[in-house]
């Protein structure tokens, strides 16, 4: 740890406000997410959620933070999000362990995930853990200590990251969409960034973005699963910079001509995507939802029974995802020889949405969209996730988590009607999606044949 | 290299402290007349999930009859109920059905919005009292099978765990569980209806529920009894073939890009003492070769990792390697030389704690949702755990000591077979 490292991370930590104040019930100035939901605020600024739960003794304690993956910058530097928050977790602080080991040593698991405009950390642990686990994220990650060592070790984890999610057809076809659909801002560029992109980014720039990323204003903590409800006092209380503002969204620039693009990959994939409603008009959003279940819900969407009876070795992945403005709907699709075939399928799927539903069948989908929504929902992971993501994207109690099957969110999927789901349907996907295939590269020999 | 440093460090401190108890709901079991039920309640849920296990598993399958199992459950989701497919209707009411097939038997996975599991497991008990064996289902049933037993086959892990299980039991156990593509195309509709009729009694048949427990649920568990017929059930050896000391090896070759080896160890039952020891090891076998990371590294990153199977009677420890991650000869040699020394002395004090905790983290982390926890507390129910038996497998890992961990390391793992996943030759 150089000097300089150890300085920052002193007058740091001596600006740490000493305690949490406890998370209190719902005002009116926060949302009510539920009866069983407390939301407060955090003693500095910044958003705390708890969801105690019966069931598996286990708690997931997650901080949610909006900040562009590819920095704060003019220019944009994909990955810094993703290396600055591997960072923070790397890097020994001056008094105790990286929170990596921390949460390993109780057995649990640290995960890092980054979103065109938002950043997760979360961890999963024995739920007799979570105070200590959110005292030692929220430690970490209001008052992020940045070592030299912490900066390589975590350059070289997120560049095998990327390197092995190169391999993955569903994050190679999901950034290309969003690249074509978007002609600038966050979401135009992977996520990840690519291994030549996180070797350019400095130690210096990476401590910027953590340090004005990573701060109890800019935060949502949820803790979910087998925890008290007063378990959030344990957080610490963050600097008390004068920045007691969260970051506002960043403001996207959509694509006027959409251009199919062509890439090589190991595999022949294809998939496409179409902007959609932003998450502030619900029912358009949840219609959007609505659809992707329909078509594409694993094992028994319209679209997927029918690629697996034909195709069962076929991969196919379809969903909405719901963002502050707009929203995108995308869908991936491979199977080999089989792939324009796919297509096909997909295509057919996405025309016959566009035609209102029988009432029954509508009815009989509806009731299913709703049961996947609640399943969707039944462990501490997948809660905490929930409310996060609903509350980072500024829609907190349209999360379907909020006031479970009494909430906006069923209210508003109560209210669709099969018109009402084919006009969305016309309404966003009469346009040309952004279309992206990639295809085997072609042998050497072949490649010398069509030159 | 640093890998193999980090593991030689752990040895170096063998030499226990207590970890605070997590624990599940209470679970209880009632009897329900015809049927027994196992259950841990939560009377806020709003979706409920149930088990039904049906002892006709891998292991009543006939010499020669590999995937019967599968295709008998098959068959019952695709049997017409309602107008449709039973797993159809099932998902058009608002639910799902599953099933698993393992060793000891086959179980169904329900689940539902609470209010309406009852109606859903209703609609079960219809299918599975008359199900539909007629040549088309079976026709697709085998087809559906044969695919999802392709998928697997391109799995170097899944591969390589089904060569060890072949060898290590003596019994069909060892069997794929959904057959081969080859064995399917040999089962015909009499014999898929003898191994329903031989196997699916009323006696074969308990079920275990998570979430709301309702009256009508009761009678629904119990339909799904009275539409068996009553019989014998009958029993059936439960052996395993002793490893022999000279590790034998086994080869196989697929269309994968790095050697994958899987080197497979017999282990101790749920029941035993030994239970709570061999998931400490389990654990420390996964962590102790891996890289450090500041973040958890997924399955596809991992180079080394255990699987403690206790699905099946006797039970076994598989630890694997990723050829593409490490070098596997090496890692193979340090695996040994690790699960030797572990025989020899005691786990100190600070590591035992390490590794319980590890062991207990990871056991909370794979049983968190309804389809798992509802599994394991019947699984390890009928392995004489009790009817708090999740709770009971966390006891014993609690109790666990260091001289434990050498005792077991040294009944287990010193003899194992190899089974070796190789790219095919260009």
């Amino acid at each position: 740890m150089n000097l300089s490292v150890r300085l920052r991370a002193s007058v740091l930590g001596a600006f740490l406000v000493a305690a949490a104040l406890p998370a209190r019930a719902a005002t009116a100035d926060l949302p009510d997410l539920g009866p069983n939901v407390t939301v407060g605020r955090l003693p500095v600024g910044g958003t705390v959620i708890v969801s105690p739960a019966q069931g598996a003794p286990v708690a997931a304690v997650e901080l949610w933070y909006r900040a562009p993956s590819t920095g704060f910058g003019p220019k944009p530097e994909p990955g810094i999000a993703r290396l600055a928050a591997q960072m923070v977790a790397a890097s020994k602080p001056i008094v105790g362990d990286p929170l990596g080991k921390t949460v390993s040593d109780v057995g649990g698991r640290l995960g890092i995930t980054v979103y065109g405009d938002s950043v997760a950390i979360s961890a999963v642990v024995p739920a007799i853990q979570a105070r200590s686990i959110v005292k030692a994220l929220t430690r970490a990650y209001f008052a992020p200590v940045a070592t030299e060592d912490g900066f390589r070790e975590a350059a070289r984890e997120v560049e095998q990251e990327s390197q092995i999610s190169s391999f993955d057809p569903e994050t190679v076809v999901r950034d290309a969409v969003f690249s074509e659909l978007f002609s600038a801002g966050p979401q135009h560029f992977p996520t990840l960034g690519a291994p030549k992109d996180i070797a350019q980014i400095s130690l210096d720039d990476t401590k910027a973005f953590a340090t004005r990323a990573f701060r109890s204003q800019n935060a949502t903590l949820v803790v979910s699963g087998a925890v008290d409800p007063g378990v959030a006092s344990a957080a610490a209380g963050g600097r008390p910079d004068g920045d007691s503002s969260p970051e506002a969204p960043s403001e996207p620039e959509i694509a006027s001509d959409l251009e199919p693009v062509t890439k090589n990959f190991v595999e022949s994939v294809g998939g496409y995507g179409w902007i959609g409603p932003g998450i502030a008009d619900t029912r358009e959003a949840t219609a959007m939802d609505f659809i992707a279940d329909y078509l594409f819900r694993s094992d028994d969407g319209y679209v997927t029974r029918q690629v697996l009876q034909k195709y069962p070795q076929a991969l196919l992945l379809g969903q909405f995802i719901t963002l502050h403005d707009p929203g995108v709907m995308f869908v991936v699709y491979s199977g080999r020889d089989d792939t324009p075939a796919l297509r096909t399928l997909v295509d057919d799927g996405f025309a016959r949405v566009q035609q209102a539903m029988d009432p029954a069948a509508f009815s009989s989908a509806l009731e299913a969209f709703k049961y996947h929504l609640l399943s969707d929902l039944q462990t501490p992971t997948e809660m905490a996730d929930n409310f996060g993501w609903y509350n980072v994207e500024g829609a907190p109690d349209y999360a379907p988590g909020a006031n479970g099957d009494g909430g906006i969110y069923f209210k508003t999927a109560d209210s669709l009607t099969p018109d009402f789901v084919a006009a969305v349907a016309k309404k966003y996907f009469a346009k040309a999606p952004a279309v992206v295939t990639l295809r085997p590269e072609p042998a050497p020999a072949q490649k010398a044949k069509s030159q | 290299m640093r890998t193999w440093l980090g593991a030689a460090a752990l040895l170096a401190l063998l030499g226990a402290a207590p970890t605070p108890a997590a624990r599940y709901p209470t679970a209880f079991a009632t009897d329900l007349g015809v049927t027994k039920l196992i259950a841990e309640t939560d009377a806020d849920a709003a979706i409920s999930g149930a088990q039904i296990f049906v002892a006709a598993g891998l292991d009543r399958e006939p010499k020669n009859g590999n995937g019967v199992a599968a295709l008998v459950a098959e068959c019952i989701t695709r049997t017409p109920v309602a107008g449709a497919a039973l797993r159809d209707a099932v998902a058009a009411s608002g639910g799902t059905l599953t099933y698993t097939v393992d060793g000891r038997s086959v179980h169904y996975y329900l689940e539902a919005r609470s209010e309406h599991l009852d109606a859903l497991v209703a609609m079960f008990a219809q299918g599975l009292a008359a199900p539909d064996f007629s040549a088309p289902t079976i026709a697709l049933a085998r087809q559906s099978l044969a695919a999802r037993e392709t998928a697997f086959e391109t799995n170097p892990l899944s591969v390589g765990i089904q060569m060890f299980r072949r060898s290590y039991y003596a019994t069909s156990a060892g069997q794929p569980a959904l057959g081969s593509t080859a064995s399917l195309a040999l089962l015909s509709s009499s014999d898929v209806a003898a191994f329903y009729r031989a196997n699916y009694k009323r006696g074969a048949v308990f079920s275990s529920v998570v979430g709301k427990l309702t009256p009508g649920l009761d009678e629904a568990l119990k339909q799904v009894a009275r539409g068996l017929p009553d019989g014998p059930v009958i029993a059936v050896a439960e052996r395993a073939r002793a490893i022999p000391a000279s590790a034998p090896r086994i080869v196989a070759h697929r269309d994968v890009s790095a050697p994958w080896i899987v080197v497979g160890f017999a282990a101790p039952a749920p029941n035993s003492r030994d239970f709570g020891a061999m998931l400490v090891l389990e654990s420390l076998l996964s962590d102790a070769f891996e890289r450090s990371s500041a973040t958890t590294i997924g399955f596809l990153e991992r180079s080394v990792g255990a699987f403690y199977l206790y699905d099946s009677t006797p039970a076994s420890l598989v630890v694997y390697v990723n050829g593409s991650q490490v070098d596997p000869a090496l890692a193979l040699r340090e695996l040994l030389i690790v699960s030797h020394s572990l025989s020899t002395r005691p786990l100190g004090a600070e590591p035992l704690r390490h590794f319980k905790a590890a062991a207990e983290g990871q056991f909370l982390s794979d049983s968190v949702n309804l389809s798992d926890r509802a599994y394991l507390l019947g699984a390890f129910s009928s392995q004489g755990l009790g009817d708090d038996s999740i709770n009971a497998a966390l006891g014993s890992l609690e109790r666990t000591t260091g001289g434990d961990v050498q005792r077991v390391a040294k009944n287990y793992l010193q003899r194992y077979i190899v089974a070796l996943v190789l790219p095919r030759q260009q």
